[in-house]
């Protein structure tokens, strides 16, 4: 599994030594022979015709061994590829713009990355994606699926079972979405209980406990929970999204406590839920207060909107993407390389996290100016990452149950779904050194 | 369902989301405009008078002083709009609550309460409202729908649910709640709930039909059957079959729409749904579905304009016999004119259909004296047309002349160059006419791109198709594909459409084939590898249809056709969600 620690490299090394290093690799650029191969640019600024395809003729040039640079900061965080005939023919095909140039055009660029806030990073290994999501189809649809399709991006959708065998170690990226790890199934008990998805959903989950040796769903989903941060701890890449971010914390911290209501697993959630939970286990959150009624959609405080919850919910705004410094930080720059900073905010079952409950280490990638919460977050775990993004789909600012998926081939320049598949790309960043 | 029904339906459900206790009050008001004004309610009056000229400002105190008055329920609705544009609601929250101790029962004041606090955001106390409403009245259905609309209105759909599930629990029923329970659970997803809801809701309240279709049209395909079982589910309700009917016009098929109406008892609500039915399908030229829609009306009760738009219906789907039956002169009862104006050109239009142009003929010059001059051009065309049909160009010729310059001049006579292979007579004339039809787009997108100015085969192609002899047109533009330069791919192309209407894909592909090989710089050539590709797909043969779509974008990278080519390819890689 590669991993990318330049960060705490670069933040090793003296300011001069790091001038000296960048002025050198231009000037190697520059004199390179004429005879090396010609680079292929993907532009990823307004240039681009379609930004999101851009990810998955990378990720796919990586995976069939061709060597690919993530330029950051540089055109919208362009990606620089080998020039090859399959490669132009898969850019024809998906329509993603591509500018053929030759060495003195890279040693050009080379140039201009080494004076400014940007830095090239090379992608190394396309990493083993999973998506942790039901085999049945759920009437919502599930943003990351939807990009990974569309980008032409391979991964494999895994659930309990899986989880349970342990296959996470199959895999290098896991993406979660709208799960509830809390097993109450996103409370929709409360209004879906006589409708026939709700009750095969209930149903199924319910099988899969007792099959795998549980009580009821709450102790299974708890279980996987705690296999999920195992598999974070271990080194995984875990990108998460909408419910699936607030529930894997709750469960996470609740490890001992009940906090389900009797609704799902006949017992009432312990009235000192609050006070038993254990933050120090958790990724992102801590001192979050869980919502005790059982009628109220809503999990705990850590969101921000409370959408789904009646005289709570917080009108949407939009949010900016944090400027980080390419060359120190370039792990939460290639989080957020986008041809926007600024994006309309969308909710979801959890929109967004409230400033309060972050952990010190956590690294806010975008936030609502002004407002008590932030909307993507990043942090170290163990020796792995997790990102959160919150909201549910980036280009259906208010999905509801029923709705039809998005049609990506209709925001082929979606902003926002950018953010999503920087994180499938950031794994493949290679694993410099750390010079001690 | 057509723009102006969709409206309709907006309209509706935005009308029905006035509350009940307002429209009572507006009725009220409406009441006592009418008869001599009381001198308490003088202020009310004069109120609405300094309103209606927008001056808010002295408007407020007045309707404030005639809330003590027998008008108090329409001075507090007027007071909440004029406090609404003066931005100042909030001091419309003590009179209330002094009108609502006095007044308990009353559900305007309380209405008005609930809306006042929702517009204020003030949410901790518009549910405290709420909640003694409900205290205050428990056997009343109104603050659960009041209180349930608010939230809707404001997307909280999960708690204008809970809010009908409390009045399930509380009420022991939601039967004055249907509409709501239907719209919410729209909202949510559930769309058989909804449907079940919208259905009970429809026994009531008939004028709801556009608005249950409205809130149901986004139904997930794989859902719709379960929703048209609910509408069709016995016992056969006339408002059901309606909603029924607009929903599957509005998913797309009109034939669907008709199915859910075409099995209504024969009465006359079941009369003006299907002539309703039968008014949409002649606007979208649906002309299979009017006729039949007619049909079922006339079964019910005939009258002359039932019937006559029945056989003009039935002229269009090329039934001219039913047209001649439906229409008889005789039904004009020995009125000439109206026989001249009504029935003869149904009458005349169907003869030249049949086939029979001299009859057409004489009938016209039997009512000469009583047509129009523009009435007798047209007739003189249609005849023209029969003779065409017949073959007898001679005759078709004479018809028109007799029109003089007019004749000469006309659509007609375009179609009578293109006939004789006078490409440019025919494209002067043709792209001059009034005429419209898929016919006349066929026509022109071809001669108006050849350069050639005449061409016999062309004329003999088209003029096959007109006597109904598509594959014998489809030949000789194959034929005249080789003899006319610079237009050969443009003919193929013309040549595989026609074959592709008469869903012959072996012949088609073959014209594609041959244009892609012989003439690939083309704009004919990307467009025969788009519709080779979808003719492959319709096979299943999705590895020969992503192969045409790759060498399209591949080949043609500067056609207007790639991004179309890449959607479909999407489409067939899965990349896209199929909806």
């Amino acid at each position: 599994m590669s991993m990318y620690k330049l960060n705490k490299f670069k933040r090793a090394l003296g300011a001069a030594a790091r001038r000296a290093l960048c002025v050198a690799a231009g000037l190697l650029a520059v004199g390179a022979p004429a005879a090396l191969a010609q680079k292929l640019l993907v532009p990823m600024d307004d240039a681009q015709q379609n930004h999101l395809k851009a990810y998955g003729l990378t990720y796919n040039a990586i995976k069939a061994g061709a060597s690919a640079e993530w330029l950051l900061n540089y055109r919208g965080g362009s990606f620089l590829l080998s020039d090859t005939p399959d490669l132009r023919r898969q850019a024809a095909l998906a329509g993603i713009t591509v500018e053929p140039i030759d060495n003195a055009k890279v040693a050009d660029i080379r140039t201009e990355i080494a004076a400014n806030n940007m830095e090239a990073v090379p992608l190394e290994k396309a990493p083993k994606i999973a998506v942790y999501t039901p085999p049945d189809a759920l009437p919502w649809d599930d943003a990351v699926t939807l990009a990974l399709k569309y980008a032409g991006i391979e991964y494999t959708p895994i659930y309990d079972d899986e989880v349970e065998r342990g296959d996470l170690s199959k895999y290098d990226w896991l993406h979660l979405h709208h799960e509830d790890f809390t097993g109450q199934l996103n409370k929709f008990y409360l209004t879906y209980r006589d409708v026939p998805w709700f009750i095969d959903l209930l149903q199924k989950n319910t099988a899969t406990a007792k099959r795998l040796g549980f009580a009821n769903i709450p102790a299974l989903k708890k279980d996987v929970a705690e296999k999920i941060r195992e598999f974070v701890e271990r080194g995984g890449f875990l990108f998460a999204m909408c419910g699936a971010t607030e529930t894997l914390e709750l469960a996470i911290a609740a490890r001992n406590v009940d906090i389900a209501q009797s609704f799902i697993d006949g017992t009432p959630m312990d009235p000192d839920a609050d006070k038993k939970l254990d933050w120090s286990r958790t990724l992102a959150f801590r001192d979050a207060h869980l919502e005790q009624s059982p009628f109220v959609n809503s999990m705990s405080d850590i969101d921000g909107h409370q959408v789904n919850a009646a005289g709570r919910q917080q009108p949407l705004g939009t949010f900016t993407l944090f400027n980080f410094s390419a060359k120190f930080d370039p792990v939460a720059s290639m989080l957020v390389q986008d041809h926007r900073a600024v994006i309309n905010d969308f909710y979801g079952v959890t929109t967004s996290f409230n400033k309060a409950v972050l952990k010190p280490a956590d690294i806010v990638l975008a936030s609502e100016e002004g407002a008590p919460w932030v909307k993507y977050i990043h942090g170290d775990y163990g020796k792995g990452t997790w990102t959160y993004y919150g909201g549910h789909d980036p280009e259906d600012p208010r999905h509801q149950i029923g709705n039809p998926p998005t049609d990506l081939s209709l925001f082929k320049n979606s902003p926002g779904y950018r953010l999503i598949l920087n994180n499938v790309l950031f794994p493949a960043a290679k694993k410099k050194p750390l010079k001690t | 369902m057509n723009r102006g029904s969709w409206t309709a339906a907006l309209l509706l459900a935005v009308a029905f989301h006035v509350p009940r206790a307002t429209l009572h009050a507006q009725a009220q008001a409406q009441a006592a405009a009418q008869a001599p004004a009381a001198p308490d309610t003088m202020a009310f009056y004069k109120a609405l008078d300094l309103e209606a000229s927008g001056k808010y400002r002295d408007a407020a105190p007045l309707f404030r002083s005639a809330l003590h008055t027998t008008a108090a329920v329409n001075a507090l609705l007027g007071l909440e709009r004029v406090y609404a544009e003066l931005g100042w609601s909030d001091s419309l929250l003590k009179p209330l609550d002094t009108l609502i101790a006095a007044a308990p029962r009353e559900e305007t004041y309380r209405t008005v309460q609930l809306r006042t606090l929702q517009s204020l955001g003030r949410d901790a106390d518009l549910r405290a409202a709420f909640e003694r409403w409900a205290h205050d009245q428990p056997t009343s259905s109104a603050p659960y729908r009041e209180y349930a609309r608010l939230l809707m209105q404001r997307n909280q759909i999960t708690a204008a649910d809970s809010v009908l599930a409390r009045a399930k629990q509380s009420l022991g029923t939601t039967k004055d709640l249907q509409l709501e329970v239907a719209q919410a659970r729209a909202a949510q997803g559930e769309w058989v709930e909804s449907a079940n809801a919208w259905r009970e809701a429809l026994r009531s309240a008939d004028y709801l039909e556009q608005a249950a279709a409205y809130a149901l049209a986004p139904t997930p395909s794989a859902t719709r059957q379960q929703v048209r079982d609910v509408f069709l589910a016995p016992p056969i309700e006339v408002p059901a079959r309606r909603a029924l009917s607009d929903l599957e016009t509005s998913w797309g098929s009109a034939a669907d729409g008709w199915t859910a109406l075409k099995d209504l008892p024969p009465d006359s609500i079941s009369a003006e749904a299907w002539s309703e039915f039968a008014k949409r399908a002649e606007a979208d030229e649906r002309w299979t579905l009017a006729r039949d829609a007619l049909e079922s009306a006339l079964k019910w009760k005939r009258t002359p304009a039932l019937a006559l738009r029945a056989a003009t219906a039935a002229l269009n789907v090329g039934d001219a016999a039913a047209a001649m039956r439906l229409a008889p002169m005789a039904d004009a009862h020995g009125d000439s004119t109206l026989a001249a104006r009504e029935y003869l050109p149904v009458q005349a239009r169907a003869l030249a259909a049949l086939g029979r142009p001299a009859d057409a003929e004489r009938l016209v010059a039997a009512y000469d004296r009583f047509l129009a001059p523009g009435a007798r051009a047209s007739l003189t065309r249609t005849i023209a047309w029969g003779w065409v049909r017949t073959g007898d160009m001679a005759h078709a010729r004479a018809a028109l002349a007799e029109n003089g310059v007019e004749g000469d001049s006309s659509d007609a006579a375009g179609w009578l160059a293109l006939y004789d292979g006078n490409l440019k007579t025919a494209r002067t004339l043709l792209r001059g006419g009034t005429e419209s039809s898929p016919e006349l787009a066929l026509a022109l997108g071809l001669i108006a791109r050849l350069k050639v100015d005449s061409s016999a085969a062309i004329g003999q192609a088209f003029l096959a198709l007109a006597r109904g002899d598509s594959a014998g047109a489809a030949a000789q533009l194959v034929q005249a594909a080789d003899r006319t330069p610079g237009g050969r791919s443009l003919l193929l192309a013309t040549a595989a459409q026609i074959q592709l209407a008469r869903k012959n894909d072996v012949e088609a592909t073959a014209l594609w084939k041959r244009i892609i090989a012989s003439d690939p710089d083309t704009p004919e050539a990307p467009e025969a590898e788009l519709e080779w590709a979808r003719s492959l797909h319709r096979a299943g043969d999705t590895a020969g249809a992503t192969t045409h779509l790759e060498h399209l974008i591949l080949t043609y990278p500067q056609s207007a056709l790639v991004p179309q080519a890449r959607r479909e390819l999407d489409a067939l890689k899965a990349a896209t969600p199929s909806v």
